[in-house]
């Protein structure tokens, strides 16, 4: 009896070990990427100063809740705290997935806004009436509501020119390099590292990851 | 000899019949299955593990977006699914892991029925709502579709199964227990 009590503890602490080693081999084998250096940057859709420390780049799909809630929950004091004061240098990248009927029909127009300057109230609107454009498909109609007659023509153009799509395509196989495989996903880039992640932080979250990666030396 | 007698008789005793072989499987299926589901929701699909700043916003990054995932069931406040994303993870490791020892079987084995059943409903549920959503089973994002119900169904029937041959099997004597000695 002592001794089948003595192979049962073994057995276990065996059993633990062999946990511990396969979740190590899991996570070695998803090392991290790297680094391309950030490229490509489209003027109108990046926000800050382009010599802050840190570099934020975010890999979304305007018809993703988790992207919507990234934006309102996080976005603006973000932008307050860290991109206005020259910390964060912060690049919006589109990665519309293509389980979301709309999301490139999305990604297009607010490139299209992004290009007469008009990039932030259109991505704006965009999330905060996520609901109702995935019901209906009219990202037209919600575009146009936040645009003049004369942008909406210019808009609507630049659409229909058909351009867009490769500098979509390019972000996309940006994403790729680091991995992408969801929305929202950050690259965040800092004294030549680059730290990717997925999903949604809150702001107390970022806020700590940003004050740590600002203090490094 | 008298050892290997013993051995043999020990072996003879304990046939890996039907029953016990449910016993095993639902053992290993459902402890390493609940092991890995753990990990894999405290370590993915971030899995970034040093500096120490790093490691730690990896992990709260990991917990924020399954706690999204609960909440997308809308079966629970914002508020509960944070503390299910907190907790759930922990569970699942010590459970599957205590499933694995088979120490109090019976207990554990009834535990991970009771978690399997709800995760059951909740799937159920969400499938036939039509819901367009991530199960949350695991770390990395898996859509829920009807295959995922099929699955959940599958462990359920498996522990509620195990659960059962523990507790029969707990009514008999062990096979390597002593024989009772003959009153005289």
């Amino acid at each position: 009896m002592r001794e089948d009590r003595v192979n049962r503890r073994r057995a276990a602490a065996g059993t633990i070990l062999l946990c511990l080693l396969s979740a190590s081999a899991v996570l070695i084998a998803r090392a991290a990427p790297q680094d391309p250096g950030v490229t490509d940057i489209d003027p109108h859709k990046a926000f800050g100063s382009k010599t802050a420390p840190v570099t934020m780049e975010v890999f979304s799909d305007f018809q993703c809740p988790a992207c919507k809630t990234l934006y309102t929950s996080t976005n603006r004091q973000l932008m307050d705290n860290y991109v206005s004061t020259g910390k964060v240098y912060l690049i919006h990248r589109d990665f519309p997935l293509p389980m979301h009927a709309y999301s490139r029909i999305a990604a297009r127009y607010a490139r299209a806004a992004a290009q007469i300057g008009k990039f932030e109230p259109v991505e704006q609107v965009l999330f905060q009436n996520q609901e109702k454009w995935e019901q209906t498909g009219d990202v037209d109609g919600t575009v146009a509501s936040v645009l003049s007659a004369a942008e909406m023509a210019k808009v609507r153009a630049l659409v229909k020119g058909g351009t867009l799509d490769a500098a979509i395509d390019k972000d996309s196989a940006l994403g790729q390099i680091y991995r992408v495989s969801q929305t929202p996903t950050t690259v965040f880039h800092s004294k030549g590292q680059t730290y990717p992640f997925a999903g949604v932080m809150t702001y107390d979250m970022l806020k700590q990851f940003l004050d740590q990666l600002l203090s490094q030396k | 000899m008298e050892l290997r007698r013993e051995t043999d008789r020990m072996m003879q005793s304990s046939p890996l019949n039907g029953r016990r072989a449910i016993l095993w499987i639902g053992r290993l299926v459902l402890g390493g299955i609940f092991v890995y589901a753990g990990f894999s929701k405290l370590l993915m699909p971030n899995t970034r593990l040093w500096p120490m700043f790093v490691l730690k916003f990896s992990i709260a990054m990991n917990i924020s977006s399954f706690a999204q995932q609960v909440e997308s069931y809308k079966i629970i406040s914002a508020e509960a699914s944070q503390v299910v994303a907190h907790t759930l993870p922990f569970v699942e490791i010590v459970l599957g892991l205590l499933l694995l020892i088979g120490w109090r079987l019976r207990i554990w084995a009834t535990a991970i029925t009771a978690i399997m059943a709800g995760f059951l409903a909740a799937v159920t549920r969400a499938y036939l709502l039509h819901m367009d959503i991530n199960c949350g089973c695991f770390g990395t994002p898996e859509k829920l579709t009807g295959m995922t119900v099929v699955r959940d169904g599958a462990l359920t029937a498996l522990a509620l199964l195990m659960t059962i041959f523990a507790f029969r099997e707990a009514r008999e004597p062990h096979p390597w227990s002593a024989p009772e000695k003959q009153a005289t």
